[in-house]
């Protein structure tokens, strides 16, 4: 598809809750999903019984085959749509563009989307090693010892093959990021960090430190979709509208990915652009999805914010921070705010929407109206890719 | 429930209908690759279908075994117990001579000593009386 303009600005989020994120022991994923929603409806300014709809997406620590089923009976609803969606990272996007779609589509007027999971204090030892071991094939990947982190630790090691990326751009990227989790309240980690102590931090899958991988986290948010006319008449205040979409998925085994260096995102955010009518030089903020530091420096290529192959420059040359082209992971992150498995990408999606409302304060990236969110997974088999704006974007 | 015993036990494969032959093949030495007799696709893995043309007509060949290292990652901290008494290990994505890349791991060599493009050669390796894993050194 070159061109779609199916769902630009028909659907609106008129609220947006987070959990306590980090390290938040005695509480289970459905408390934490629950807690983010209620928030976020009262933000809406809308009862529980106004939800027809939820998404969401599964929980390692509660294992639920329905989670979105169980949430509801949890909160107390009972919705005439749901679902439990699963493409591993990129889960939260297509949360967005199937409530979306939902919406305009007439199957649901009000879809709540919510994740949560207590990576961090909630896995018995025997669902910490199923979490680890398997997200992989069995008979072709994981007898050879391969965790999700190493097929993302190879692309990143062919990309500095390819294009001369060097350990301390991929570092930069995660000094960066807490630079701006500092800013943050509520954020796991706050200490400042230099390239040399995430040079230091010890070797985890080569060319990874501890420092450039993400977090393991508890945590939760849920946000309330409707669409635009009923943002309208419910007179919600700053609705933050749905623009693009775009969604790819390349392969399922990383020897079967086209390119270790390019990657989905690429057709992904082209779909979204396309959908929104804007591009990348548009965007005033990003959400990046940062498992990896070096992730990070090759979605900069592909969602377009530089060419091919600059990604570890840019990043260098402080293109992802305030006053840069972008600002991105304003929050801090995976690698800095919190990362509770799939539900760690909506944090991503919570940041952007409270930008464009806003509402961030000492963090605020000044006069931004579009934001585009990235989430991916699995090794880079799964990307999606989600454009926000304010009313005066529409 | 997994058990201690399961947790420090390496996970084998379990040949499917898609994948005995492929399995067999390596008990006697042999790395097959489907090749499709209607479009020339060479495939790895092994499937009931050419996933260029839909074609059903596969044959296996093996490998010659030859190839060169796309990417690699030496792991330091293990993915779970059962590899723990194997770190450092280097994770390869090998391109095979005949075209398909694989993914294995590196024998008869320091895992640190792997480079990009790095020629390869196969090596069978027991993993227990029904599986025999495919791993490389350097050729």
């Amino acid at each position: 598809m070159t061109h779609k303009d199916t769902l630009r600005g028909k659907v609106a989020v008129i609220g947006a809750g987070l959990s306590p994120v980090g390290r938040v022991p005695g509480r289970s994923p459905l408390w934490l999903a629950a807690d983010a929603a209620r928030k976020a409806l009262a933000e809406a300014g809308i009862d529980k019984s106004e939800v027809d709809g939820v998404l969401s997406s599964h929980a390692f620590a509660a294992p639920f085959h329905r989670f979105s089923v169980a949430f509801s009976e949890y909160f107390g609803i009972q919705p005439t749509f749901s679902n439990t969606l699963q493409v591993s990272g990129a889960t939260a996007a297509t949360l967005f563009a199937v409530g979306a779609a939902a919406v305009a589509g007439g199957l649901a007027e009000t879809v709540l989307v919510v994740g949560a999971d207590s990576l961090l204090t909630g896995l018995s030892p025997d669902l910490a090693l199923r979490s680890m071991t398997e997200s992989r094939d069995q008979q072709y990947e994981m007898p050879f010892g391969i965790p999700v982190s190493n097929t993302f630790a190879m692309t990143a090691h062919r990309h500095m093959k390819e294009f001369g990326t060097t350990p301390e751009q991929l570092a930069e990227v995660a000094v960066v990021q807490r630079r701006h989790a500092m800013r943050t309240p509520g954020a796991q980690m706050t200490a400042p960090i230099t390239v040399q102590d995430v040079l230091g931090s010890g070797m985890v899958t080569s060319p990874y430190h501890k420092l450039d991988c993400s977090l393991i986290s508890d945590g939760g948010a849920a946000f309330v979709i409707t669409s635009a006319e009923r943002a309208r008449s419910l007179g919600a205040r700053k609705p933050v509208y749905i623009l693009g979409a775009g969604e790819c998925y390349t392969h399922e085994h990383i020897f079967l990915m086209p390119s270790l260096t390019t990657t989905g995102a690429a057709v992904s955010s082209r779909n979204a652009y396309a959908m929104s009518g804007y591009g990348p030089r548009d965007m005033d903020v990003a959400g990046i999805y940062d498992c990896f530091t070096g992730t990070v420096i090759m979605m900069v290529e592909d969602l377009g914010f530089c060419p091919k192959g600059e990604g570890g420059r840019f990043v260098a040359d402080g293109q992802i921070t305030y006053g840069g082209a972008i600002p991105a992971n304003t929050h801090g992150g995976l690698l800095s705010f919190a990362h509770s498995g799939m539900p760690g990408a909506l944090f991503h999606f919570h940041e952007v929407i409270r930008q464009l409302r806003g509402e961030c304060g000492e963090r605020q990236v000044t006069g931004a109206k579009l934001g585009l969110v990235h989430s991916l997974g699995a090794g880079f088999a799964t990307n999606a890719t989600s454009i926000f704006g304010t009313e005066d974007t529409l | 429930m997994i058990t201690f015993d399961e947790a420090t036990k390496k996970p084998l494969p379990t040949p499917d209908t898609d994948s005995a032959a492929f399995w067999s093949g390596l008990k006697e030495g042999k790395l097959l690759l489907q090749h499709c007799l209607d479009c020339g696709h060479v495939q790895y893995y092994q499937q009931g279908m050419c996933r260029r043309c839909g074609g059903e007509r596969l044959e296996h060949r093996a490998a010659s075994g030859r190839g060169k290292v796309h990417s690699f990652s030496v792991v330091y901290r293990a993915p779970g117990p059962a590899f723990k008494r194997d770190v450092p290990y280097a994770v390869l994505l090998v391109d095979l001579e005949e075209g398909p890349r694989m993914i294995s791991s590196l024998v008869g060599a320091k895992p640190e000593s792997v480079t990009f493009d790095m020629p390869v050669q196969l090596v069978c390796e027991k993993a227990s009386d029904e599986i025999t894993l495919p791993r490389f050194r350097p050729a």
